[in-house]
């Protein structure tokens, strides 16, 4: 793996254009210039840019993959004009999103409406910037990142609430209403099924939880966490079937019905953000981040940013398979949801726990033959 | 998976199957489409190209592949500029009164070329004016792409379809024989005045005109003024079109069988 961080980029970009500018200044404006303050201020807007562009270049490729991969599953073709098998057509789309009028309905309450698609797509920026997409590439490593990135994800049904209620439209309004009301079927299997792989680790910190995974895989012994993870994720990004907050059949287009324009393309990319953190969360917990098994040749692994490469592979086979799901399954009752929360998936994260324990334990892998050397 | 017995009576027995079966549908969907879907991308590929004659219908008991374009498919008109006579058959025989017959480069002044020039916006396809034709000169096409931008686009010139006739498109070679047609053109010698009208307008120039004796005036008998020539039509080359009977001044010609 290379040692190029994220934050060297920064910095070395930051003191280059800082050093060039200062050329152009006389003395006092020129010191100042190439101070280590100022090199550090804008390292930290370039570091802050550069994760923006990461994410939405990111999102907006997701995009295109959900649109080619679920008409493969439909037998079509999706995209295909604009651009090379149309890679450009959602960057077109955004454009014509961009420039039309957002209108506001004239009893509407403004604050809410405003506020809603943009911390709606602030909280997904953010829980963006904490994951790490490799060594020394993360916006930052505190102790507890995987609990912040869990709370700041479920803010989301929060701001869904706020804008639908602020919309003053009874479809948004029921709308928002469902995925207040779908946040309590697949919180808590999420999160006992986090607890399992936090038992396992031993950390809150990622990076760690990567580091952990050297020997196995996670989901190895956390077959069921992973499968009750990935069912929670797709709940947590309301996506088929658990789309039941946009039930476009029933509700128009649920609670981004009064949405137009720049707003609901806000909505749109945030909603793909959000299914690309839930990606990166299955990867980073359950298939060893940008980590390969040992009997990989190395050829695969020591290119440069080797590991960021694996980790968007891995995150973008993950997100395929919520587009299996996708193409494959109806759309769900609420108490449908509920009782699979309830009654399947919280039974099997606390089965999942009670492995993970007994792992710890023995320090051992039964299943999978025995790992002496348990982290943790 | 939430699927409970009493709400749901046909999956009693095995719930599950309820996520497996459609996961395993799309996945073999997928699968079969990952290297071509069954989507035919129009205006790069068609329908009728060799790839995508596979199966084998049987329709008017002739094998046609999947895609064939059916050897009576009617579509755009190829006009031979070359060999059309101007006998505006095409133009008469039409139900739709599409075909306006248009001077084009070629014919003498006092003796224009005709050629059919087409309005598809109201054309109907059904080929009588290719059936009318003598000198199979209009024929249809297997063309079918008829898209335009604007409406004065539709209307086909005779020099653009004789393009699509250099194009060497499959032409439609299911021909509706003519009915033979016994009736010729009969002349009512008393009324003809010999004014070559017939005669110049045949587009065959199967009409000549011949001296007729020039009869003498009884005393107190005044002769009508005229040219003492009649025309005489070689049935053999007439195509029956009918210009002559439609030009003559005295309505002196008319169809009708010789005895």
């Amino acid at each position: 793996m290379s040692n190029v961080s994220l934050y060297s980029v920064a910095y070395t970009l930051s003191s280059v254009l800082l050093g060039a500018l200062a050329h152009l200044f006389p003395a006092p404006i020129h010191g100042w210039l190439i101070s280590g303050t100022v090199v550090t201020a804008l390292a930290a807007v370039i570091f802050a840019a550069i994760l923006l562009l990461a994410s939405m270049l990111n999102t907006i490729l997701l995009i295109w993959y959900e649109r080619k991969l679920l008409g493969r599953f439909m037998d079509r073709r999706g995209a295909m004009h604009v651009g090379y098998a149309g890679l450009l057509q959602n960057f077109a789309d955004g454009l014509k999103l961009f420039r039309k009028d957002t209108v506001r309905p004239g009893q509407a309450d403004p604050l809410g409406f405003w506020l809603s698609p943009t911390a709606y797509m602030v909280t997904s920026l953010v829980i963006f910037g904490l994951l790490p997409i490799s060594t020394g590439w993360n916006g930052g490593s505190l102790p507890l990142t995987l609990l912040l990135a869990l709370v700041i994800f479920s803010f989301a049904p929060l701001f869904i609430f706020l804008g639908a209620w602020a919309s003053n439209n009874k479809y948004s309004l029921i709308g928002g209403m469902r995925s207040a009301a779908q946040m309590i079927a697949y919180e808590v299997p999420i999160l006992l099924a986090v607890v399992a792989v936090v038992v396992l680790a031993g950390t809150f910190d990622l990076n760690t939880i990567v580091l952990e995974q050297r020997n196995y895989w996670f989901w190895a012994p956390l077959f069921l966490a992973l499968i009750v993870f990935l069912t929670g994720m797709l709940a947590e990004m309301e996506r088929i079937p658990f789309d039941l907050p946009e039930a476009e059949a029933e509700l128009v287009e649920g609670w981004n019905t009064e949405y137009g324009g720049m707003l609901f393309a806000f909505f749109m990319l945030a909603d793909y953000l959000r299914a690309l953190v839930g990606s990166i969360l299955v990867v980073l917990l359950f298939l060893g981040g940008w980590t390969l098994p040992s009997y990989v040749p190395a050829a695969l692994t020591s290119f440069p940013l080797a590991g960021i490469v694996w980790f968007m592979v891995k995150t973008y086979l993950v997100f395929g398979l919520f587009v299996w799901v996708r193409a494959s399954l109806p759309r769900i009752r609420t108490d449908q949801l509920l009782r699979l929360g309830w009654m399947r998936m919280v039974p099997l994260a606390l089965l999942s726990v009670l492995l993970a324990a007994l792992v710890v334990l023995s320090h051992c892998l039964p299943l999978i033959g025995c790992v002496p050397s348990m982290g943790g | 998976m939430s699927a409970t017995p009493e709400e749901s009576p046909g999956r009693e027995e095995k719930p599950f199957l309820w996520v497996t079966r459609p996961l395993a549908t799309a996945a073999k969907q997928f699968v079969k489409s990952l290297w071509r879907p069954s989507t035919v991308v129009y205006p790069f590929e068609r329908l009728e190209d060799p790839k995508f004659r596979g199966e084998v219908a049987v329709a008017s008991g002739k094998p046609i592949g999947v895609g064939e374009i059916w050897d009576n498919y009617r579509g755009v008109h190829a006009l031979n500029i070359n060999t059309c006579i101007s006998c505006n058959l095409c133009a008469f025989s039409c139900p739709d009164v599409c075909i306006e017959m248009v001077t084009v480069p070629g014919g003498d002044p006092k003796h224009p070329k005709k050629c059919p020039q087409i309005d598809y916006g109201k054309c109907s396809f059904c080929g009588f004016c290719s059936d009318a034709c003598p000198e199979g000169c209009l024929s249809m096409t297997t063309r079918y792409e008829l898209s335009v931008h604007k409406r004065e686009e539709m209307v086909y010139s005779p020099a653009r379809m004789f393009e699509v006739y250099k194009s060497k498109l499959p032409m439609n070679p299911i021909r509706v024989e003519r009915p033979a047609n016994e009736d010729q053109i009969l002349l009512d010698p008393p009324i003809c005045i010999g004014c070559n009208a017939c005669s110049r307008d045949c587009p065959t120039q199967c009409i000549t005109m011949l001296d007729i004796a020039k009869p003498t005036a009884k005393p107190g008998e005044k002769l009508p003024k005229r040219i003492w020539k009649e025309p005489v039509i070689n049935d053999s080359d007439c195509v029956r079109c009918g210009t002559c009977i439609s030009v003559c001044p005295k309505d002196c010609l008319f169809w009708g069988t010789r005895q």
